[in-house]
């Protein structure tokens, strides 16, 4: 083979990549450029650079009401996941349980299990109880998709340390409960942290699951734009989207410094 | 051959090691159990009996059991046509997902830079993070007759009227695929970096063309991550509602867009349940595969 068609193939595969590249990262840029033109409606090329879809958008009171509510549900579920699924993945992991296979698909399903169905199977419930759609439903709803990425990246964490470090601990006189606080709780703090972080973003931004649970006036941000989407596409939708994805890369951010990506590449 | 059979009866005597018993830290896993139990396997049960009943038990107490929510279902081609296009968007979706995804991830398996694969995993997963409202509102400003393919090609005088390429199954399966071929990268990737690479390099030692040594030996090895990959992505997308609905506009027509409107405007829970119940068991017979997928090529060194 000539050294030219080798690189002829390196070149072809290069390209398809970048070219895959950009179709996963154009669309974010796009929203960029659509957030700062001016025009009232989406149109392009843009025309100049304007503040204004920020402005409306901190301005609108039913999307400042949106987003407050999604903030506060997202730190609720963020609490709830770490805690609820933290010590799920510590019983997987280390309690010699029977059947813990399966039970980590169990945990794991509402991640396949289509959530749209989550929502319609919790609503369903909250009728026949004759309970409006309350707050604590849709923390509720959130915390089941958000529990199974605590879960995924604490497993992660313990499958990578050895029980011999707690063993090691105990035969040097540490009682269980002073190995499981002074040794196991510290080794598992980064995957639960990543995990959290992934949970507080998957509620932020969690949508079939809100359709069913929100009540009309107490609909989270993603139900919101959706709404407005429906009839109105403007700069203010863009902007929304620009506060969305810089919060989201910002904790990608974070969770690069204190985990690295690797945990969750553990799929 | 007489050792071998003397041998035999004597491995079977030698006592099996004893199970070590349930340690209390299996304890910790009773608040997950609950949550699951009574917000997430009793509500789906509740839907199984509702789509098998007359009406709502609350409000109505002369309710009877009824097969009527499947028989209309069964009796109507809107029905089936729905369910049809909820299907035939998640397999083009995922054969889409797999071969935008394929490259990406071989590329990022074999990538040695350490600052090369961090960036390349950024790119993958900044796009996971963004949620699918806004995603799809992105791929709205992209493909609508006035967004940005169809005025510059228009700009260019390529073309006179907008290309239809959105309110149709084109746009929504472009939109999907971006949404859903950072799972397809992440699955294929931990598979494809764990084939030896000189496994191709002999290969091509042995007078393998490049296209030749990938055919005949990586493709074939990651077939486990292209089959675990692929479920995912299929399940994914047959369970999408925002991205149908606003991509594809009065023109497309799935399962989860029906089983909303149910909700929404008919105020039929029964019919939503039948609908939901045949969702789920669409997607139950994928997880299954999936799982048994998982369990069939995961060791230590396997897939999970």
């Amino acid at each position: 083979m000539s050294a030219r068609s080798v690189d002829a193939g390196r070149l072809a595969y290069y390209a398809l990549n970048g070219a895959i590249i950009a179709f996963l990262l154009a669309p974010i840029a796009i929203v960029a450029v659509f957030a700062l033109n001016p025009t009232p409606y989406i149109s392009f090329p843009p025309v100049g650079v304007t503040g204004r879809w920020f402005v409306k958008f901190f301005a609108t009171d039913d999307f400042m009401v949106a987003l407050w509510l999604s903030l506060r549900v997202a730190v609720v579920v963020l609490l709830l996941s770490m805690l609820i699924g933290g010590a799920c993945a510590l019983a997987l992991a280390r309690g010699r349980l029977p059947g813990a296979r399966f039970l980590t698909a169990f945990f794991m399903s509402p991640l396949m299990l289509p959530a749209i169905l989550t929502g319609l199977a919790l609503f369903q419930v909250f009728q026949l109880a004759e309970l409006d759609r309350p707050v604590w439903g849709l923390i509720v709803g959130h915390t089941l998709v958000a529990v199974p990425y605590v879960l995924r990246t604490t497993l992660a964490v313990l499958a990578n340390f050895d029980t011999r470090v707690e063993e090691a601990a105990a035969s040097l006189g540490a009682s269980p409960m002073r190995v499981f606080v002074e040794v196991t709780l510290p080794l598992i703090r980064p995957g639960v942290i990543a995990g959290g972080i992934f949970a507080f973003i998957v509620s932020f931004d969690q949508f079939p699951i809100s359709l069913f649970l929100v009540p009309p006036k107490g609909e989270t941000l993603p139900v919101v734009l959706f709404n407005y989407m429906k009839f109105d596409l403007d700069g203010a939708i863009a902007a929304a989207s620009m506060v969305s994805i810089l919060l989201a890369l910002s904790v990608v951010l974070l969770l690069e410094r204190v985990i690295g990506l690797k945990a969750y590449v553990k799929l | 051959m007489a050792s071998l059979a003397d041998a035999l009866p004597a491995t079977r005597l030698t006592p099996r090691p004893r199970r070590p018993a349930v340690s209390p830290i299996a304890w910790l896993v009773g608040p997950a159990l609950l949550l699951f139990v009574i917000f997430f396997v009793l509500p789906f049960a509740v839907m199984a009996v509702l789509s098998l009943l007359s009406g709502n038990p609350a409000q109505n107490p002369n309710v009877y059991l009824t097969s009527r929510h499947y028989v209309r279902f069964a009796g109507d081609d809107l029905y089936w046509d729905a369910l049809w296009s909820t299907l035939r968007i998640g397999i083009v979706t995922t054969l889409a997902s797999l071969l935008v995804g394929y490259p990406l991830a071989h590329w990022m398996a074999r990538m040695k830079s350490r600052l090369g694969h961090a960036l390349l995993l950024m790119a993958v997963i900044a796009p996971m993070l963004t949620g699918i409202v806004v995603r799809t509102f992105a791929w709205m400003t992209i493909l609508q007759d006035k967004g940005v393919i169809n005025t510059t090609l228009i700009g260019l005088g390529l073309i006179e009227k907008p290309l239809p390429l959105m309110y149709n199954e084109f746009g929504t399966v472009v939109a999907l695929v971006h949404i859903y071929v950072p799972f397809m990268v992440l699955t294929l990737t931990g598979v494809i970096g764990r084939i030896d690479e000189r496994l191709e390099q002999a290969a091509r030692n042995l007078g393998a063309s490049r296209l030749r040594a990938f055919a005949e030996v990586t493709l074939p090895l990651s077939l486990p991550g292209i089959f675990a990959g692929s479920l995912l992505v299929f399940a994914l997308s047959i369970s999408a509602y925002v991205t149908p609905f606003l991509m594809g506009g009065t023109n497309v027509l799935t399962l989860p867009m029906l089983i909303y409107q149910q909700v929404s405007s008919s105020f039929n829970l029964g019919f939503a349940g039948a609908l939901g119940v045949i969702l789920l068991a669409v997607s139950l017979l994928v997880v299954i595969a999936y799982n048994h997928v998982l369990a069939r090529f995961s060791g230590p060194e396997g897939l999970t």
